[in-house]
């Protein structure tokens, strides 16, 4: 059961919990992904537009190497129907689009009003953008590779400024404990 | 139907406090929870977001704190709240960030000093053997910073170490006069309590599972059951409190989670732990002739003062720190706090102040990617170079308490287990709104000292609650404007108490569950002399 909000508009919240309608397997694997909501050609399409957003490149491999396409396909495919709606339309729209100039120009078109969204286009790249960070930097790839990160770990102390090499001209600062 | 000497509704930081404190005094306990034990192997703090069926984006996480049963919850008429329920044993101490802040002896005054709200009706004075009593046993990494805003116990683990990030902020802050100081939590950085120390890996707020961070299951049901008095009662949602011929409280009728039926306990004493929202719920659907508005509710006051924090967050990226080499960050989430400051600049045109959590979101993903603007190489290298200078600041504001925000209930509309769901009615006040602009201001001029990128996340108005909602069955010396004395216990059915956030007069800057623990110590300690002298 969902937690209902009648009335008033969806308040904003410190944290944004809401119930995963079903934690089915606790994971799911890319390699036997079937896709749910695009059709080959759209997932096709939708794979180069999201390694131009985040491309290869010598630090780290970009979006299709994560197969950030796929990952919008679950996304969408759980969302409801305005979502589907969004994207459906906003494909195409892209598609006809890079139809009549290339995937490069369409892409350059629809993020040219980024800051301030006014045509369908313009704003189906916001959407279509948020898609591929969220996706990418989830991604074993965005995380490890590309990041970096060093966490979610398991260390028996924590280092501190110095300790783990800080730069040195940060003084030890009023009410710092000593480490 | 079994009797027991008290009856403890709910198992969160009051509850579990309560049970420990009774049982160790020698009372046969019975503790009622809605929720079930979720043991740490059904954690999934540790999992990283690709071993999550829609990465962690959906709240996954959270969701095993939040099952698909708990009551929904109406918004009428409300200003940006949330309510925070969870149905889980351990309630929200199985994933708070066990922040822990004494009040300030002003806090207990608003009515004198400020002349808004009430006075509580106890001093700091009378709660600090309690505070001092609850950061013993539980355990509290820190230090005594010497400030009045925000009184020191004696006994503190050692304090988490810095994060560059942080010596960086209080730099910049010592130059508006700003103190940065070691956070005060319950996370031990040290062992304690037969506990192990903390690995430092950042899921504070997602499930410890390892029993570093404070919770009941993990630190007072324990010492509750080593007593030969404690017995628990899981998956059983208390739907009303039951009364005699003379209008006090002889037990709990509740509902049995998995078979749906009804089931009695008896007890002498009823101590209602059920968290702000839900104890004046169950007190409101404890009707009877001689209690026809609800429990104690004669006067009208159970459901009312209903209020919480709100406040800002500012992610920003240093300059100093972007594009050095990542190292683990993570720690134990807040390792400083910025302990309220308004006051120290004279008198404001509002009352109350803000206090300042630092770091408490995750290191692993890069929320600068979300609005930096562009795309391709330059957008992915620009995200990757901001990402090890991320410095997170996060307000929280005092709101003041007002009689007609409030929670009801829907007659007309029940939960899966037929009881009338809860409606919230909340709108912030002139005091709130003046102080969450200036607070706005305040961190953006603090940013602007720190050279930076910085995202603001400060909205149109203030939002609340952060989880810190509390003022529902309030305490008070008048019996006409409160529920309760300054023991917890109902001031009219004598056996009758409430111990958690529900119980707080007014609220302070500071986040509360120290305070409701340190009450519901007080409370259990007058309970036990009240026995010992026959009068409960």
């Amino acid at each position: 059961m969902k937690i209902v909000a009648l009335g008033v508009l969806a308040p904003a919240a410190w944290y944004r919990i809401r119930q995963a309608a079903d934690v089915p397997d606790l994971a799911w694997a890319a390699g036997d992904y079937r896709l749910q909501f695009f059709s080959e050609e759209e997932n096709h399409f939708l794979d180069q537009l999201m390694e131009m957003i985040i491309p290869a490149e010598e630090h780290s491999p970009g979006a299709s190497a994560a197969q950030v396409s796929l990952f919008a396909d679950r996304m969408v495919s759980s969302g409801d129907a305005d979502e589907k709606r969004e994207w459906r339309t906003g494909l195409k729209l892209m598609r006809d689009e890079a139809a009549g100039s290339s995937i490069g120009d369409a892409l350059a078109k629809a993020a040219a009003g980024e800051s301030d969204p006014h045509t369908e286009i313009e704003r189906f790249f916001v959407v279509l953008k948020r898609i591929t960070v969220d996706g990418y930097y989830t991604s074993e790839i965005g995380i490890r590779q590309d990041l970096n990160y060093k966490g979610n770990t398991y260390l028996d102390r924590f280092l501190g400024c110095e300790a783990s090499g800080g730069p040195a001209r940060h003084p030890h600062a009023t009410g710092d404990p000593k480490q | 139907m079994r009797s027991y000497d008290v009856c403890v509704i709910g198992s969160g930081a009051a509850g579990g406090v309560m049970a420990k404190e009774l049982c160790e005094g020698g009372a046969q306990v019975m503790m009622l929870e809605a929720g079930e034990e979720l043991p740490p192997s059904r954690l999934l703090s540790h999992r990283w977001p690709y071993e999550l069926p829609y990465r962690g984006l959906r709240g996954e996480k959270q969701a095993p704190f939040y099952p698909p049963d708990i009551s929904p919850v109406v918004y009428q008429d409300c200003d940006h709240i949330t309510v925070d329920r969870v149905r889980v044993l351990g309630g929200r101490t199985m994933h708070w960030n066990a922040v822990t802040l004494r009040y300030a002896p002003r806090d207990f005054r608003e009515r004198t000093l400020a002349g808004i709200e009430e006075d509580w009706p106890l001093s700091y004075e009378e709660v600090e053997p309690y505070y001092e009593h609850i950061e013993r046993n539980i355990g509290v990494c820190g230090q005594d910073d010497h400030l009045e805003i925000l009184p020191a116990g004696k006994h503190y683990l050692p304090p988490l170490p810095w994060r560059c990030s942080e010596r960086i902020l209080a730099r910049a802050a010592q130059t508006m006069g700003i103190p940065v100081i070691p956070v005060r939590k319950a996370v031990l950085t040290v062992p304690y309590d037969q506990r192990p120390p903390c690995h430092y890996c950042g899921h504070c707020m997602e499930g410890c599972d390892v029993a570093s961070i404070f919770s009941t299951p993990d630190c007072m049901l324990p010492k509750a059951r080593a007593t030969g008095n404690f017995t628990l009662r899981q998956n059983a949602i208390a739907r009303e409190i039951l009364t005699d011929q003379e209008g006090r409280a002889r037990g709990v009728s509740f509902i049995d989670r998995n078979t749906k039926k009804e089931e009695e306990v008896g007890a002498r004493i009823v101590v209602v732990c059920c968290a702000t929202i839900e104890s004046a719920r169950l007190l409101l659907n404890s009707r009877s002739p001689r209690h026809p508005q609800g429990l104690g509710n004669s006067n009208g006051v159970v459901g009312r003062y209903l209020h919480g924090h709100h406040g800002g967050g500012v992610n920003v990226y240093l300059d100093e720190l972007a594009g050095t080499k990542p190292v683990n960050q993570d720690g134990a989430t807040d390792h400083v706090y910025i302990p309220r400051y308004n006051q120290l600049a004279g008198r404001r045109e509002y009352a109350g102040g803000w206090g300042v959590q630092v770091n408490f979101n995750s290191y692993m993903f890069p929320y600068q990617a979300r609005q930096l603007h562009g795309y391709g190489r330059d957008f992915k290298a620009q995200v990757r170079h901001l990402q090890p200078g991320f410095l997170f600041l996060g307000t929280f504001c005092k709101a003041t308490a007002s009689a007609e925000n409030a929670v009801t209930l829907d007659p007309h509309r029940v939960d899966a287990y037929g009881i009338p769901i809860p409606v919230i009615h909340y709108c912030f006040s002139e005091n709130d709104r003046a102080m969450w602009r200036d607070q706005a201001q305040s961190l953006v001029e603090l940013c602007a000292r720190l050279k930076a990128t910085v995202f603001t996340h400060i909205g149109q108005e203030p939002s609340g609650f952060a989880s810190h909602e509390v003022g529902t069955v309030r305490m008070g010396k008048d019996p006409r404007t409160s529920s309760l004395n300054s023991f917890c216990q109902s001031h009219e059915v004598k056996n009758l108490f409430v111990t958690d956030g529900s119980c707080f007069t007014t609220s302070s800057e500071k986040n509360p569950t120290l305070t409701i623990m340190a009450l519901s110590a007080r409370a259990a300690d007058y309970i036990k002399r009240q026995r010992r002298l026959g009068e409960l």
